[in-house]
């Protein structure tokens, strides 16, 4: 049948010309029998047409019965939906964009959402892979000492479960326990965050990020190298001769491709390396979070890191190494927890030394490592939740609203679909018109989806990225998501255009044409719809105004310091060789140097910048003592001359660390106002001690500082106290440059580039950012949040009152006669005003009623998201509703003053 | 027009089985066949000319039908139809389907 209707289709041009010569034949013989019947052969010929009928037309119909006529159809439909959609422009256009942005943004968030949170390792089989953590209670007892059979640690802490802390990093003890003889695992390997090293290749100098992994490493990830080969057991003992494998990006970029890179010599931080191998392209490592360039054997550790990392191996109580596993076949999860949880218990229980360490010890946890390491799912699951759920929210309105449009739509043609159908359309046909006509909507809005989620699918790393380097989110357009998006969408067309088909053209058809009216219950569904529509706007609303005022409290934090025109810095003159003390001459002839470049008015260093100082760790660690008195909550930043003053930190009593402050002379310390007022009271402590007993030294305390705000914007505990430390007077490595320039400061980019490479070619400099973008950027996910929710805002917003406003419309058009009437009788335009208002009061007020407790209940939720705003916000809560409200007035007016104007004469004519 | 209320309109679906019916006694091409169906129904039935050829489309499309190019009896060229295998068989489902409607109204009409 089908291939017939095919055939019949192809051939259509020839089988129309057979059609055609057919019936002038039919009509030929039939003239020529009337013309025996003795009729006048032009009257025969014309009553042989006439008996005929339309011969026009039954072509048509023969034709019709081939495959042509579905297709011309088609056209048909698409013609005049076109000409409906080009008729009611502003609706069609509204419902398309709310659609095209309702597909696009949920198909970008859900694309980052899979990418972050669901996608699987690049590597074999890695459902069998498993992350080792442990958890236990916190260190801190009641009494803030901390008792903890873990006494040092390099790596991450996140809270778990009822107050735990949870961790995945080891003593190197553990790894080796763990390692031998184990049933559950078929390798289990270690690695360790080498962050970033001073990677030369061919005396250019770069930062590369750098992990230390064990000799299974690769061989555990079942990872096959690009080119050349992998680290395996042999290279990672103490002593072999020194191998690296680089990333493919970074054989690209340094060696121009991947086999070039073999055999070729590197050097890390002053030590040479051979590269041996290169991994595959789409190989990142285990954490999602960080692309490594360099791997390197943990053990040459021992030749980078020096003595640190020799102290670190047999250090029972010190916690470094992370380790994943890849299960044996057969084995699960539970079952090889089951076995590991034990040995790991009685390791840990060996290295605790006092019954305070033995009441929390360290519980091992076997979590899923198919998708990596969670770093990046913690920290970015919750907003991106957020976000799901608003966009989610926001097709949910698109939906309505074109159901809401089909609906009036139906409800406006009810008196054209009778005409149809009484003249005899068929039933299907006019479904189908209708159907045509909502998918259409539908997949136009869809296509302009695809556009909207490309683009967003580019932006939104761009806005989440959080300004900090190495944050690769693998992000791409999820084409599986896309396509669910937008089936929902040409769904949500159907079924809402299917319904209002279906009851348009029902065969009672009669009441239709005499009044073209009635249709109670689709007016009782759009108002369900536009309450619903009013409810999740106001959600929205909320949303954004809580993430607005989150912003704005963050933007108003005093930081006691400068943020505009300064360009910060980082470079590590140890890692390229220089030692003590020659190093502190090195760091202070360069800031020299720095402070002569014309238009700076002045340079310093210190050991990070002050946003960032709460993670690059004190400078002072251990106690720090005025007399007998321990200073709580005190934060310590080793600075070097000339800090306060080119941060613009008031000096309000001595002098700020300068030039004098050497590494041989008197150690000196600057302390803030509040750490002055909180321990010397109105004495005045210059020239006072404090003692720090881990260092067996004391500082003299030669100048008082202003208040400033010590780590992040968002660092709710950092207290006003800081301890300023000479720079030269610590240990130093990483250091952070501060250059107060007149104007741009990335205009002095160049000079600071060629000053550092005259200085020490082999040094790279890092992290090169003004101040003001380097505060921004703490708080980027929040601006972000607050522009997406203002925009997602906006559109649910005007995608109510779009909704609302045709609603009223099409009921102020449905009660012409009676408003007409009341007119009549005398009613004041002011009360036809009031009466159509009133509905959409309640309409508003019901969406409110609705949607307040699911506001204060859902807000909730984002808690931790917001700073120093309380989720139930009554000012929030507040301010969005009178918005709401406003908008649904301004929606409502334009019908309420259509139906004021009603010319009572007009209408009851009409009726 | 008293000649219309004869018109093949009053039993649906009934002009295909007559054009079935017609066309397993002889091939005929369209003309032949409303002259046929005219003479053996004594005139009484009347075939609305155009519609004709919609429905050779339809059957033929069906495949109860075949349409190849023959000559006429004056000599003219033109498509005869002949009915397929398939076509007798639906021609037997029509008939018994039309015998079943004829005895029910026989029986309604009877049934005062």
């Amino acid at each position: 049948m089908l291939i017939r209707r095919l055939r019949y289709w192809v051939e259509g041009a020839s089988r129309s010309e057979a059609l055609r010569e057919e019936m002038e034949l039919h009509l030929a013989e039939k003239a020529a029998g009337l013309e025996a019947d003795g009729m006048t052969a032009d009257c025969a010929r014309a009553e042989a047409r006439r008996r005929f009928g339309n011969v026009g037309q039954k072509q048509e119909e023969s034709r019709e019965i081939w495959i042509t006529r579905i297709l011309s159809e088609l056209g048909q439909d698409i013609r005049y939906g076109c000409r409906t959609m080009s008729a009611n422009k502003a609706f069609s256009a509204l419902a398309v964009l709310s659609l095209a942005l309702g597909i696009g943004a949920n198909t970008t968030i859900y694309s980052f959402m899979e990418s972050i949170l669901l996608r699987s390792l690049p590597v074999a089989d890695p459902e069998s892979l498993m992350v080792l953590n442990w958890h236990s209670r916190p260190p801190l007892n009641a009494n803030k000492e901390s008792v903890h059979v873990m006494h040092g640690l390099q790596g991450l802490a996140w809270p778990g479960d009822k107050g735990d802390m949870v961790l995945g990093i080891f003593p190197y003890g553990a790894f080796e326990t763990l390692r031998e003889e184990n049933p559950s695992f078929s390798t289990l390997f270690g690695y360790c965050n080498g962050h970033n090293k001073t990677l030369a290749i061919r005396g250019q100098a770069m930062s590369a990020g750098t992990e230390y992994v064990t000799g299974a490493y690769f061989r555990g990830l079942a990872v096959s190298p690009a080119a050349g080969r992998l680290i395996d057991s042999e290279d990672d003992r103490p002593g072999k001769a020194p191998v690296a494998v680089i990333s493919f990006v970074t054989s690209q970029n340094r060696f121009g491709g991947a086999p070039n890179a073999i055999g070729q010599s590197i050097v890390v931080d002053n030590v040479s390396f051979t590269v041996i191998g290169v991994t595959p392209p789409e190989f990142f490592g285990v954490d999602p979070a960080a692309a490594p360039d360099l791997y390197l054997p943990l053990h040459t550790n021992l030749l980078v890191d020096g003595a640190r990392a020799a102290a670190m191996y047999p250090d029972g109580n010190f916690y470094w190494i992370e380790m994943m596993g890849r299960l044996r076949p057969g084995v699960s999860m539970a079952q090889a927890q089951a076995a590991l949880a034990p040995r790991f218990h009685q390791w840990v229980a060996a290295t605790a030394t006092t019954d305070g360490e033995r009441a929390k010890l360290p519980a091992l946890i076997l979590n899923p490592g198919a998708a990596g390491l969670g770093s990046l799912r913690r920290r970015y699951s919750k907003p991106l939740y957020v976000l799901l759920t608003m966009v989610g929210l926001i097709l949910a309105i698109a939906c309505a609203n074109i159901a809401n449009l089909l609906l009036a739509r139906a409800a406006a043609r009810r008196r054209e679909m009778a005409v149809r159908l009484s003249l005899g359309a068929g039933r299907f046909r006019v479904v189908r018109q209708l159907i045509t006509e909502s998918v259409m909507l539908a997949s136009l809005g869809g296509a302009l989806g695809v556009l909207v989620a490309l683009w967003g699918v580019r932006s939104l790393p761009f806005l989440f990225s959080n300004g900090q380097q190495n944050v690769t989110l693998h992000a791409e357009l999820n084409w599986n998501v896309l396509g669910v998006t937008a089936l929902l969408s040409v769904i949500c067309g159907l079924l809402f255009g299917l319904a209002p088909a279906f009851q348009a053209t029902r065969p009672d058809v009669m009441p239709a044409l005499k009044n073209g009216c009635g249709g109670g219950p689709r007016r009782r569904a759009q108002h369900v719809l536009v309450v619903a529509q009013i409810a999740i706007s106001f959600l929205i609303l909320v949303a954004a105004g809580l993430f607005v005022r989150t912003l704005n409290n963050l933007h108003s934090v005093q930081l006691g310091y400068t943020r505009e025109n300064i360009l910060l810095f980082s470079l590590n003159a140890r890692q390229a060789g220089h030692r003590d003390p020659e190093i502190a001459t090195f760091y202070a002839d360069l800031r020299k140097r720095l402070e002569s470049i014309p238009g700076v008015g002045s340079a310093t260093l210190s050991q990070s910048s002050i946003i960032n100082a709460a993670r690059a760790g004190q400078a002072i660690r251990g106690e720090m003592k005025i007399g007998a008195v321990t200073i709580e909550d005190a934060r310590s930043l080793a600075a070097g001359p000339r800090f306060l003053t080119t941060m613009q930190i008031p000096i309000l009593a001595g002098r700020e660390i300068d030039e004098r402050d050497q590494p041989g002379s008197r150690p000196v310390a600057v302390i803030s106002e509040e750490l002055a007022h909180t321990y010397f009271g109105h004495e005045n402590p210059l020239g006072r001690q404090i003692t720090l007993p881990d260092e067996k030294r004391d500082l003299e305390i030669v100048g008082v500082s202003g208040n400033l705000r010590y780590g992040g914007l968002k660092n709710e505990e950092g207290s006003a106290m800081t301890v300023f430390v000479a720079v030269s007077q610590v240990s130093q490595d990483r250091v952070t440059y501060a250059l107060r320039t007149a104007g741009d400061p990335l205009r002095y980019v160049q000079s600071v580039h060629e000053i550092v490479r005259e200085a020490d070619s082999r040094i790279p400099v890092t992290n090169v950012v003004t101040q003001a973008a380097e505060i921004d950027r703490t708080i980027s996910q929040e601006v972000t949040f607050a522009k997406l929710c203002t925009g997602f805002a906006v559109l649910a917003l005007l995608m109510a009152c779009v909704g609302l406003y045709g609603t009223m419309s099409y009921s102020v058009a449905r009660q012409v006669g009676e408003i007409g009437i009341r007119m009549a009788l005398g009613a004041q335009r002011g009360a036809v005003v009031w009466m159509v208002l009133r509905r959409v009061l309640i309409l508003a007020a019901a969406g409110l009623a609705i949607s307040v407790p699911a506001a204060l209940i859902a807000s909730r939720l984002v808690k931790s998201l917001l700073f120093e705003t309380q989720p139930n916000d009554p000012g929030t809560l507040a301010l969005a509703a009178v918005v709401l409200v406003s908008a649904a007035i301004i929606a409502g007016y334009a019908p309420a003053s259509r139906a004021s104007r009603i010319d009572p004469l007009a209408a009851l004519r009409h009726e | 027009m008293g000649r219309k209320a004869h018109k093949n309109d009053s039993l649906p679906g009934s002009l295909d089985m007559l054009i079935l019916r017609t066309l397993s006694r002889r091939n005929l091409h369209g003309y032949g066949i409303v002259q046929f169906i005219q003479q053996s129904s004594g005139d009484e039935l009347l075939i609305e000319e155009g519609s004709l050829y919609p429905a050779l489309q339809r059957l033929e499309l069906n495949g109860w039908i075949d349409g190849v190019w023959g000559v006429t009896s004056n000599n003219r060229r033109a498509r005869i139809y002949k009915v397929t295998a398939a076509g007798r068989k639906q021609l037997e489902v029509e008939a018994r389907k039309y015998a079943k409607l004829t005895l029910a109204i026989a029986r309604v009409m009877g049934a005062e």
